[in-house]
Formats: C-alpha cells, structure tokens, sequence
C-alpha cells in the first residue's frame, strides 16, 4: 500500500466518515428506497478513495455532499425513470449543507474521547481484543495466543466489533449480527447473500 | 438473471478484509485485489472500513499511561503439552515441527476450502481436489493430486515454491496464480506476478506466465499453447467465493461447471437448449436455480429424474 493511499484512508476518517450521518439522512430523504442510500454511499466512497490527492479540497464535508449527489443523480439517469420531484430534492442540496448539526461533530479531543467510548461499549471479548490490538498494538496471532483462542474467533471478533464501530461512528444501527453475543464464529466460510 | 450482492453484505465482507490484511498483510493481497476488482462498491466499502480501522488508532493517543493488565493464557487443549516445561516444549516442537510441515488437504464434492500454510502462503483449494503440501529447507513442494486450488505464494526468494500436476510443473517465487489439473495437461491462471510453467519430460524450455494470462499445459506433448491475455481472470476464479459467474458460455459448458460441484448432475437434453449461451451469478451449489433461470430465459422446463436435473424444450 502506497502512502498516498494510506494518507487518503487517513483522511476519510477523520474528515468524511463523521459527515456519513448527516449524508445519509439528507440521501434518504432524497430518495423513496433507501436500499439504494448504501449502494450510492459506497460507490462515493470508492471515488474518493480513488482521488490522488486531497490538498485541493478545503470543505471535505461539502466535497463529501457534492460527491454523493453526482453518484445519486447517475444512477437516476442510468434507471431512466426519473421522477420530477426526486431530482428537485437533490438539487436542494445547499439546504442540507446548511444544516447546523453539522458542527457539532468533528473536534479533536472529544472526538478521542468518541472513539475511546465505542471501544469501551463493545461486548467483553471484543472489547478486549481492541483495546489489545488497537492501543497496546499486540498482533491478532498474539492475542489469539494470550487469550487462548483460535485466530478465527479473534478475526470474527474483530470484525463484528469494526462493523459495530463504523455504525456508531457514523449513527447507524448495528448491522444485524454486528453485536449480541449469538453471532456464529465460523463466519469466514459462511456463504453470502 | 445476475443476482446483485447487497450493500450489507459487502459492507460485512469489507470489514473482515481490513482485518484479515491487518493479520495477515501481503499474504491476503492478491486475494483481496481479485475481490475488490468485483465490484466498485467493494472498493468503497473497503476504503471506509479501512478508515474506520485507522481512525481506531487515536484511541492509543490516550492509553498511552494506561497499565495493560497481564493476561494469563488460558491452556489450550496443546497447552497441556507445553505445561511440561519450556524444555520439553522446546523439544516437542523440534519433533512435531518437520512432522506437521508436510501436510495433505482434500475437499468433498462441492467444497471449498481456504488453507493457510506453514510458509504464509494461502491456498484456495476447490470441490474434489488432493492436495500435498512438503514445506522442505529448500522447496516449497505442493503436489495437487487432483482438483484446482489458488495459491497466493509469501515471497521466498530462497525457497521456491512448485506445484507439480501429473508431468506439468509451476514454479513461483511470490505470486499468485491457480492450477487446474485436467484429462490430458493443467490449466494455469496467473493473477499476480510471473510463474514458469514447464512438463518434466524437458522438452520444452520453462515458459514464463504473467499476471493475467492462462495457459494450457498438455502432459503428452509436452508443449505449451501460447500464453494469452484473459480478462476473464476473475470471473475463473469466482470459485474461491462459492460462485460460478457466467458470461456468455453455453449451456452445456454451464452444466459442466455445476456438475463439477454437485451429486444433482445437469442434464441438458435438448440440441437446442445446449448451445444458448447464457449470462448469470449463480451460487456453486445452487444448480436447480440455475436450471430454472436457464429454462426460464430459453422457454425450456427442468424435470428432475433419478437425482438428476434435466433441461429440456417445452
């Protein structure tokens, strides 16, 4: 991985991920299905994560927004059914911009604090195998070894608490199966869809 | 026809790919490159999984002081035997070591498995394969008795790894590429870096194989049909998640495909039928889905007799 690539992951972290809440709302309020809103919301990711630089955006929020709304409006004119008052919606895109909330988000320190508290808020194992991988910087084979469980059950712990984080920091619900304890550890062979 | 993966489920898979490269590292690479190459949702979703990964980091900004509080290993079934003492350890990993390090890997009918090995490489084998894994000082030796797997090779410049498939050989230093063993010669798909590809009767020179060529390699004559492009890379490989994903073959090679996962064999009994060609996502062990959407699409019907699946005309 290049450190162009890692410079850009660090940046939609901190700049682009807080906004998600506030994307995704105004993308749903937008559009009739809201299946739809995580489709756009990906692919607006995947431009991003292909700009080769970042220098030139000045308002990562508002970039965010705009980014969203030129996926959105592709793929109404690729469905080609355009309803007239789904179009205006996304035209009123300065009113979403607006939006006061917004501020309220980003800060440094209480934003440290964020991310301490969705650690914290994990199930216990899970918990545990942050708090060993992420601060104290223990491989998962080591912490397999110090827990005394299989790297499986420490890789299908991590993941369900990475997708429980990404939903708080960006104010979903969990996934289904991203938190509560019942969820299967053989996760990595279980078939899809 | 094609079933669309749902954002949910790519946003799950995402999250397991940031872990897993956070374990494993260059291992995976090759892998999750032919994974996010599916689909560009896959990249986004990826990308912000990765960020969620990373943004996690400022939490040790404020453990810094935190004590982290020991934790004592709880034995294991094998921690019994280190229990013994660090010297008996010490020796029984001296004699168990070379012991597990050649290993041997099958799947059943339908199948598929990932293998990590002693090395670091992965394997991806699939349905009704033989595998043979001899890690020796000097080789990495994989003989594949039957069957396809993919390999994503750690590099070991030191150490080179070959998979022998009856007389064809593949050699790799670190790369990734499948081999396919065949009635007659081996199918070799490279997806990344260079292999050699050679038959041990020497009569031909090893050839070199890129990333993104497929080669046959006949065992009788012993000659290599030239190397070219495929940008269909992906869609042969589709097995590794349980996918047989169609793009213009005819039925008939369509029911091959299933048959190789299945005991419900597809039939297509119908001259018709057999040469349509056909575009579609189907699941490896879902050959009545693909039976249906086939017949429905031809204006066909599917009669299912003595365990087999028979398509047939109207």
């Amino acid at each position: 991985m290049s450190d162009g690539r890692a410079r850009i992951v660090a940046w939609l972290g901190r700049e682009i991920l807080p906004h998600e809440a506030a994307v995704r709302a105004w993308l749903r309020r937008s559009f009739a299905a809201a299946g739809d809103v995580d489709d756009i919301l990906q692919e607006t990711y995947c431009r991003l994560a292909a700009l080769s630089t970042i220098d030139h955006i000045a308002e990562p929020r508002g970039y965010f927004f705009q980014a969203a709304r030129s996926v959105a409006l592709e793929q109404i004119r690729r469905a080609r059914v355009v309803r007239i008052e789904t179009v205006s919606e996304i035209e009123a895109l300065d009113l979403a911009l607006e939006d006061p909330s917004a501020e309220r988000i980003v800060s440094g320190r209480r934003e440290l604090e964020r991310v301490r508290g969705l650690i914290a808020a994990l199930p216990d194992r899970c918990r545990r195998i942050f708090e060993l991988r992420k601060i104290e910087g223990v491989s998962q084979r080591e912490i397999a070894r110090r827990l005394g469980v299989s790297e499986n059950v420490v890789e299908n712990e991590a993941v369900r608490g990475l997708r429980a984080i990404l939903a708080a920091m960006t104010e979903q619900d969990a996934p289904a199966g991203a938190r509560g304890a019942g969820e299967k550890t053989d996760g990595r062979t279980r078939k899809r869809r | 026809m094609v079933e669309r993966e749902s954002a949910a489920d790519i946003e799950a898979d995402a999250a397991r790919w940031v872990v897993r490269v956070d374990r494993d590292g260059e291992a995976v690479r090759s892998e999750l490159d032919a994974w996010l190459a599916g689909d560009r949702r896959r990249r986004g979703a990826y990308a912000r999984a990765e960020a969620g990964w990373t943004r996690l980091d400022r939490a040790q900004a404020l453990f810094v002081h935190a004590p982290a509080a020991p934790d004592r290993p709880r034995l294991s079934r094998r921690g019994v035997v280190a229990g013994l003492g660090a010297v008996a350890a010490g020796l029984t990993a001296m004699v168990i070591g070379p012991r597990l390090l050649a290993q041997r890997y099958g799947t059943a009918l339908g199948e598929i498995r990932r293998v990590p090995m002693a090395d670091g490489s992965v394997a991806a084998i699939n349905t009704s394969s033989e595998l043979k894994v001899d890690m020796q000082p000097r080789l990495r030796a994989v003989k594949l008795e039957r069957g396809e797997a993919w390999f994503a090779v750690a590099k070991d410049a030191h150490r080179p790894f070959v998979v022998q498939s009856g007389p064809v050989r593949v050699r790799a230093v670190g790369t990734a590429f499948s081999v396919r063993k065949r009635e007659g010669g081996s199918d070799v798909l490279v997806t990344e870096g260079v292999v050699e590809v050679w038959t041990e009767d020497g009569k031909t020179p090893p050839r070199r194989v890129f990333a993104g060529e497929r080669v046959f390699a006949d065992n009788g004559a012993g000659v290599l049909i030239p190397p070219e492009a495929d940008a269909d890379l992906a869609r042969r490989l589709a097995w590794r998640d349980g996918q047989i994903v169609l793009d213009g073959q005819t039925l008939t090679e369509a029911a091959a495909e299933f048959n190789r996962y299945n005991d419900r064999k597809i039939e297509v009994a119908d001259a018709r039928l057999a040469d349509e060609r056909f575009v579609g996502w189907f699941r490896t062990n879902d050959p009545e889905g693909f039976a249906e959407a086939a017949a429905a699409t031809f204006n066909g019907k599917v009669v299912l007799r003595d365990g087999a699946i028979v398509l047939r005309g109207q």
